[in-house]
């Protein structure tokens, strides 16, 4: 025998009941590798809690809410459309297998530096929205992100939604060794609009993964990238070094790290004009 | 939960569902390769969808529809791929192929135009150390022909 007590959320309350006493298991893409042998012996299954609500649903204010306990591929063919740059990133998460399980919230509460799901929800402004036996609470992705495996949620607390801004331009890029099952080595998100019908841009957000202990919003680079002619790009993949601090890892060094951020950089103008009339699919 | 539509019960829900499969209910055509979700030989069928079982507790498949490889051979789909996998001579060791027959006979089932393209996404979650995929995908869709779902 395991040992170990799974307890069913049919509701939202129910989930906020059980977590103040036990840790929630969603999709288990992360807990069942990482975690559980270590993991306390009562956990809550949040995986039911997805059929009870839409996946994905627009709000009163334009904003898209996402639900962060559906699998990604429940999320993907909703009828509402997701932003670009999420989209991307779930379109080459892992493998279908993982996508069928895997969820937002525990993408974010699972706290990794390379948590692909992270820098789009940055450059969307995303919301995240909190929940426990203490009451609720509304948090910008930037203030959970802490360090490695570390986030700002309390004991008990868990995550219902993610509200996302309604971006008109975004998108997502990794690298990683191969297409499938591949753990990002860099990682680059961006949204911007276009003020006009040149190359000028507005509202720019870039989120770098795995170059810095937590998912990193890049705000010099941000500033450099007015528009996308070259130097201004240029500007940007320099300014880009000065908002992240790679290490040395197993998969890339902090050296190769820093300049194939520079390069995807580099590469949005060619990314932004491929995409064409593609780029509304918001 | 129902496996291959039968009535499970007295499962410990604490148990990866891996564990419950091939233990419990002694169906041992679903492998179990690296246990963390990278190679796809635990692949079943969870309401319909392809889950690494490796990753799933088996409390969170209860009430449940859980199909695994041996519950394939009662799907048309599932009984013209396994015939195309051996007149391809797709399998070498043969430990990959529970995984990629769920997978694959997933796809089938859903997919209206299916593409050497859609085989290979379908498949990019079955990791085989044999074959090098050529055979497998052309097994596949000529399964696929069969159904008419090859464009
Ligand atoms: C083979 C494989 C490939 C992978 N590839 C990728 C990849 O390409 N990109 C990537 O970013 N990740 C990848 N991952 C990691 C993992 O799939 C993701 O981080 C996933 O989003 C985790 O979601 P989950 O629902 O499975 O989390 P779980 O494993 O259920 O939980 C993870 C952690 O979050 C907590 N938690 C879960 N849900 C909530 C919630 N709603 N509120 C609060 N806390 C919660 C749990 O207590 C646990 O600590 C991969 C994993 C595997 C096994
Ligand atoms: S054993 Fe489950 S994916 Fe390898
Ligand atoms: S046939 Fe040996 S792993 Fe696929």
């Amino acid at each position: 025998m395991s040992g170990r007590i799974l307890l069913s959320a049919a509701t939202e309350s129910a989930a906020d009941r059980l977590c103040a006493t036990a840790r929630p298991v969603a999709g288990g893409t992360d807990l069942l590798v990482h975690g559980l042998d270590a993991a306390p012996v009562n956990l809550v299954d949040l995986s039911r809690l997805a059929g009870r609500r839409r996946p994905v649903s627009r709000l009163p204010n334009g904003s898209i809410r996402v639900s962060a306990t559906a699998p990604l591929s429940v999320i993907t063919s909703a009828d509402v459309p997701v932003p670009a740059a999420l989209a991307d990133a779930i379109a080459e998460f892992a493998s279908p297998q993982i996508r069928n399980r895997a969820t937002i919230g525990g993408n974010i509460a699972n706290g990794s530096p390379a948590a692909d799901l992270v820098p789009p929800l940055v450059v969307c402004d995303a919301i995240v929205g909190v929940r426990g036996s203490g009451g609720r609470r509304d948090v910008p992705i930037g203030d959970l992100l802490v360090g490695p495996g570390r986030t700002t949620l309390a004991p008990g607390e868990w995550i219902e939604y993610v509200d996302l801004a309604p971006v008109h331009h975004s998108g997502f890029r990794k690298l990683g060794y191969r297409r499938a099952l591949a753990i990002a080595v860099v990682s680059l998100a961006w949204s911007w609009t276009r003020p006009g019908s040149g190359p000028e841009l507005a509202d720019v957000r870039l989120a770098a993964g795995a170059v810095a202990p937590t998912v990193v919003r890049c705000t010099r680079a941000e500033a450099a990238l007015r528009s996308l002619r070259p130097d201004d790009v240029g500007a940007a993949a320099r300014a880009i070094q000065d908002d992240i601090t790679p290490i040395d890892d197993l998969r890339a060094s902090a050296h190769y790290r820093a300049g194939a951020l520079a390069g995807l950089v580099c590469e949005l103008p060619m990314v932004a004009a491929h995409r064409g009339g593609k780029t509304e699919r918001l | 939960m129902n496996v291959n539509g039968t009535a499970v019960t007295g499962y410990d829900a604490g148990a990866r569902l891996l564990d419950v499969i091939r233990e419990h209910l002694g169906l041992r055509g679903t492998k179990e390769g690296c246990g963390v979700g990278e190679c796809g030989s635990c692949t079943v069928l969870l309401d319909g969808e392809p889950v690494c079982s490796c990753l799933v507790l088996a409390g969170q498949a209860e009430g449940r529809e859980v199909t695994t490889v041996e519950g394939l051979a009662s799907c048309p789909a599932g009984a013209r791929l396994r015939e195309q996998l051996v007149d391809h001579q797709a399998l070498q060791c043969g430990y990959c192929i529970p995984g990629v027959m769920v997978s694959a006979t997933a796809h089938l089932s859903r997919t209206e135009e299916v593409t050497e393209e859609s085989v290979r996404t379908a498949i990019s979650g079955n990791l085989c150390r044999c074959t090098g995929y050529t055979k497998l995908v052309s097994a596949v869709l000529t399964a696929a022909s069969d159904t008419g779902a090859h464009s």
